[in-house]
């Protein structure tokens, strides 16, 4: 299912969205290995893209995918790859070297169950693995959590702007959810400017000199200089880019913190809450790094409690805590695996922590 | 007003193509709408179901464990959904392929043979789905047949347009389902 | 009037400093690498995949635009930097370790999809850089760091004939097995580098030499032991040969 640029809604998945999205924003290049529940990105990627002459390879693992995506985005263009939870886990060592390369590989991760093969219901289980990542070594990526289909669009042209501003490889965290359910989305015009790379592209080395991009430092001091100057970076990131939503916090005496999917069933929550007379409110962090940090502090001068709500076994719940850092009770409401708890569940979760 | 919907049958029914078609109208009608489908190591001819949510204002949770409208296209999903029906909601039933018989006093039951009509009257069973949703479209007062038309032409891809106007007389036909001598 | 018959290829870094172990072929492979490239004209179109071990080096040789892959993946990226821009020239120069233990499936599949990239592989039966641990390619009897008694089937299987199993490939257009041990043979290999890129050029699939080469220090040996070794106890295992070439007249 294509759409185009159009002022008209098209009912979508959630993986047909961000494939499209992915279509729209210039990408030119996609390298992936089958997995549900994101089956249908590469599906999808593997006709539009030789419709349009750009490049598509079913690569033989998720090694390769990732390290084509490398090897493509090294050359300027705007090149991504998509997959899951424990086909991500081998993505890792890729993801560790791009963020060393500073090079803006844009990686589309539908969670689904785990740890191991897990299953393919939804799930939040890799929370970490997106925001702490599996590689070795110091380093951030950007993390965006969708939490409906028309963000799992817009947040996929976010992906690649981001990857481009700040030379970093940004991830696209939806889940089973998001990649399986339809809703109406619209796709606007790529919002953001084209980032020019041209000082540090592989092109061959033309009437100048050639450049090496590599993570390789054999000297020790100079990998302090580069660390240091990596970290500055993400620093930047924190203070321009960091996105949250927020509804019902002035006067709230509880806020839930939820991300993705789970965060549509929060927010009826906090509704039904509200209704019952409790001031419930809620914030979405839309970036997962950077972490809205900063907001979470100011509210935990003024709130009673904060409630991390989660489809995982409450991970999270860690960078909220990092926040309040001690000021008022931080709980979790979670569910292992799975749709998210249903509102009602949280509302009655709610009303027993309190 | 949220509204949910269930539809649920075998697979190769048509289950999730009904619920995309119905989830569409409701976007052409300028609802907020989520389909969800049951996802998972699934197989033809075994049971799938997805849900439909309808609103007003930005939609939830998309998956559900009561409806308020339910379609049920064979005996199984009968048996396992006629306990999902909302207080004073209504469920479908295929009696071609289910029994009939009433087990709660606070729903409404519309017993329509939709297997053995969409034989019958449109010569092809691949119709069930489209034909049931006619039905829905009289029960619930939602949604209007002229608006599942316009979903259907979103639905169905251009290359086999020439199935649309037999799933038009579908939706005609589930939609007169009561006046039919059956 | 004196005749040049030896210059520093254009492609060469100007401030290029020798790292290699006395003896190693190392050095003499990308001074091929470089004169294939500057012979064919593909210097300023070049783009480089590099590997892991001491061949990841090479950026530090030559004048050419380079990536440094993850261990084994170097034909992943050249797989994704060629797809991203068919007009640029793509090659890796790896390893045996880095092409044929960890990256065997990187490897094999961009010969099976017939991707037009130069694959040059550097055998010298053992991990280098690590101290010379056993590899895929060290070959039976041999006594390494990891096989203190010398490879056995038992332990450790049979060794890789890496030329012969990419010429297997579809996508292969070309796939050649040289050594550097004596002026006749190193001759020998530059002309397969040249066929390697030549391939690539004319877009007829994957090329592939696989260099035998010394790793005199691992192996405890002088030079020219090393290069004794490779004639005597490599050659006989791991036959120089032209094992595939589309090229050629029938």
């Amino acid at each position: 299912m294509t759409a185009t640029i159009t002022d008209k809604k098209v009912l979508m998945k959630g993986n047909y969205a961000i494939a499209n999205a992915a279509v729209l924003a210039g990408c030119q290049c996609y390298f992936g290995y089958p997995i549900t529940p994101q089956s249908e990105i590469g599906e999808f990627m593997s006709g539009k893209m030789q419709e349009l002459g750009r490049a598509y390879v079913s690569a033989e693992s998720e090694l390769a995918a990732i390290n084509m995506t490398i090897g493509a985005c090294s050359t300027g263009v705007k090149a991504m790859t998509s997959s899951s939870s424990c086909a991500v886990a081998l993505m890792q060592e890729g993801l560790s070297y791009a963020a060393s390369d500073q090079l803006p590989v844009v990686l589309i991760s539908v969670m689904r169950g785990g740890p191991g093969l897990g299953n393919i219901y939804p799930s939040q289980g890799d929370y970490f693995q997106a925001t702490r990542g599996g590689g070795n070594g110091d380093y951030k990526l950007i993390v965006l959590a969708p939490s409906t289909v028309q963000e799992c669009a817009d947040l996929t042209y976010k992906a690649f702007y981001l990857a481009q501003k700040y030379r970093n490889p940004t991830v696209l965290l939806a889940d089973g959810l998001l990649g399986q359910m339809m809703e109406p989305v619209q796709f606007k015009e790529y919002p953001y400017p084209e980032i020019d790379n041209s000082d540090w592209k592989l092109t061959g080395a033309k009437g100048r000199d050639a450049r090496i991009i590599r993570s390789y430092a054999p000297l020790a001091d100079n990998q302090c200089v580069y660390l240091e100057k990596l970290f500055a970076k993400y620093k930047q990131i924190e203070e321009n880019e960091t996105e949250w939503e927020e509804i019902g916090t002035e006067d709230a005496d509880i806020v839930l913190v939820s991300f993705g999917s789970t965060a549509r069933n929060a927010k009826t929550a906090a509704k039904i809450c509200r209704q019952r007379g409790l001031k419930v409110g809620i914030l979405r962090p839309i970036t997962l790094f950077p972490f809205p940090t900063k907001r979470l502090q100011e509210l935990s001068a003024k709130v009673k409690m904060i409630i991390s709500v989660e489809v995982n076994m409450g991970q999270m719940i860690q960078d909220v805590k990092l926040a309040v850092n001690g000021k008022v009770p931080v709980r979790l409401i979670k569910k292992p695996v799975g749709a998210p708890p249903s509102p009602e569940e949280i509302v009655s979760q709610i009303e027993e922590l309190i | 007003m949220e509204k949910d919907f269930i539809i649920a049958g075998f697979g190769g029914q048509g289950v999730l193509l009904a619920g995309e078609v119905l989830a569409n109208g409701f976007m052409i009608d300028d609802k907020n709408v989520t389909w969800y489908p049951s996802y998972g190591a699934e197989m033809r001819g075994g049971t799938v179901n997805c849900t439909v949510v309808m609103s007003e204002e930005e939609v939830g949770a998309v998956q559900k464990t009561s409806a308020d409208f339910i379609i049920v296209l064979n005996q199984a999903s009968f048996d396992k959904y006629v306990s999902w029906v909302k207080k004073g909601g209504s469920i479908i039933v295929n009696s071609s392929l289910a029994v009939i018989k009433k087990t709660r006093e606070d729903i409404n039951y519309i017993f329509v043979p939709i297997t053995k009509l969409a034989q019958d009257k449109l010569g092809n069973i691949k119709m069930s789905n489209i034909l049931a949703l006619g039905a829905l479209s009289k029960v619930s007062k939602l949604i209007s047949l002229e608006t599942l038309e316009k979903a259907l032409h979103n639905v169905i891809p251009a290359r086999r347009a020439n199935l649309i106007p037999k799933n038009i007389e579908a939706l005609k036909l589930g939609y007169e389902y009561d006046l039919l001598k059956v | 009037m004196a005749t040049q018959v030896f210059k520093i290829p254009e492609s060469f870094r100007k401030d290029a400093k020798y790292t290699f172990c006395p003896g190693c072929d190392h050095g003499v492979a990308i001074r091929l690498v470089a004169e294939c490239l500057e012979e064919l004209g593909l210097t300023e179109k070049a783009i480089a995949a590099c590997s892991i071990g001491c061949s990841v080096t090479i950026y530090d040789f030559l004048n050419v635009d380079s990536l440094e892959a993850p261990h084994g993946r170097a034909l992943a990226e050249a797989t994704g930097i060629k797809r991203a821009c068919p007009d640029k020239f793509v090659f890796t120069y790896q390893g045996d370790g880095d092409f044929a233990s960890i990256g065997l499936a990187e490897s094999m599949h961009a010969a099976l999809r017939g991707e037009n990239l130069s694959a040059i592989c550097i055998n010298n039966t053992t991990y280098g850089m690590t101290g010379g641990q056993l590899g895929p390619t060290t070959i039976l009897g041999q006594v390494t760091t990891t096989s203190p008694t010398g490879r056995n089937l038992e332990y450790y299987g049979y060794p890789i004939k890496i030329a012969e199993h990419i010429a297997l490939c579809d996508g292969t257009a070309f796939s050649a097995r040289v050594s550097l041990d004596t002026v006749p043979n190193i001759r020998k290999a530059k002309e397969a580098i040249k066929k390697a890129f030549e391939v690539q050029i004319k877009g007829l699939g994957f090329g592939f030499v696989e260099i035998l080469s010394t790793c005199p220090t691992n192996w405890k040996m002088t030079p020219q032991k090393a290069h004794e070794r490779v004639k005597n106890e490599m050659m006989p295992v791991f036959k120089p040969g032209i094992y595939k070439d589309i090229t050629a007249e029938k």
